[in-house]
């Protein structure tokens, strides 16, 4: 089905294209999460305290979108190299599960909260909490899926 | 050799590689700090270049973004120390590794130069009418080092 693709045959068939593309991969996710991470301090009140949850918000999300399209186009490239490895590995897709929460969550709840004039402290910090432990279990999820491998 | 040998032989240091799950949980914190703090060295230095968060003074970004910056790199330079540490013998003839270290290295003297001139004169650059080219050579040259560092850690795996 899949084990034989265009784009699988384009990393494997290229000794630094798989290497590009999992740099790429971490590179985006460096700017992506690191964005969104930027809009959890705040919301905990840490780091750039002299600016609104909100106005944070509006300067980073274009840089979260954009580099998370980067990191879930290189995910794809990467899965497709070697999906019949990644199919019996038992954490990838609990990997992908957790991603997508993550994703769902950050543009639903986060965002609205982000965006609240006057949120209670609590709720702020409450989900900039949750936002922040789900993208570290996708960092973790991504390198058990490696040693898994 | 002997000396990676004779490092990674430390009994902590065996257990640490021999468990299974130590290794990849030290791994993981290394790049959830990238996940976490990564942003931080991006948003300081795009506000040094002047692209991003003009409503706040270059003093606020820098200032209320250090702390955390170095709690970041504590944390990150511990784990990868301790992953270093424990696969000595592996690291020892890595090109990618000592490349990486280099780096790191250069990443140290660019703090040294870079302090007294813009990081610690911030309200200096704050008060120009345009931002001096320190301030962005710094900038750029912290982009380029740290984009560096991780490519560098994940070719580090490719090399046997």
């Amino acid at each position: 089905m899949l084990l034989q693709n265009a784009v699988g045959d384009a990393l494997n068939n290229t000794e630094w294209a798989f290497a590009l593309a999992e740099c790429v991969h971490i590179g985006g996710f460096a700017v992506g999460v690191g964005s969104i991470a930027l809009v959890d301090f705040r919301m905990l009140n840490l780091g750039l305290r002299y600016e609104s949850t909100g106005r944070i918000l509006k300067y980073t999300e274009l840089w979260t979108v954009i580099a998370l399209l980067f990191v879930v186009f290189s995910g794809v490239a990467l899965f497709l190299s070697q999906t019949d490895v990644y199919r019996v590995n038992p954490i990838f897709p609990l990997k992908m599960y957790v991603l997508a929460a993550a994703l769902l969550y950050n543009f639903t709840i986060h965002r609205k909260v982000a965006k609240m004039e006057n949120p209670p402290p609590l709720l702020s910090r409450l989900v900039a909490s949750v936002s922040l432990l789900l993208w570290v279990a996708v960092v973790f999820g991504g390198i058990f899926t490696g040693f898994l491998v | 050799m002997d000396i990676a040998r004779s490092i990674q032989s430390i009994d902590f240091l065996t257990a640490f590689s021999e468990s299974v799950l130590a290794y990849p949980i030290v791994l993981s914190i290394h790049l959830a700090c990238i996940a976490l703090f990564g942003g931080m060295i991006l948003a300081t230095d795009l506000r040094l270049l002047g692209l991003t968060f003009k409503s706040l003074s270059i003093t606020d970004v820098v200032t209320s973004l250090r702390p955390w910056k170095r709690i970041g790199g504590t944390i990150m330079i511990a784990m990868g120390l301790l992953l270093a540490a424990s696969e000595a013998e592996k690291y020892a003839p890595n090109p990618f590794f000592w490349t990486k270290m280099i780096i790191l290295g250069l990443i140290g003297v660019h703090a040294l130069v870079f302090r007294p001139i813009v990081y610690s004169k911030t309200e200096e650059l704050d008060r120009s009418p345009i931002i001096p080219t320190k301030a962005k050579v710094a900038a750029i040259l912290s982009l380029c080092l740290w984009t560096a560092m991780f490519v560098m850690g994940r070719l580090i795996a490719y090399w046997d």
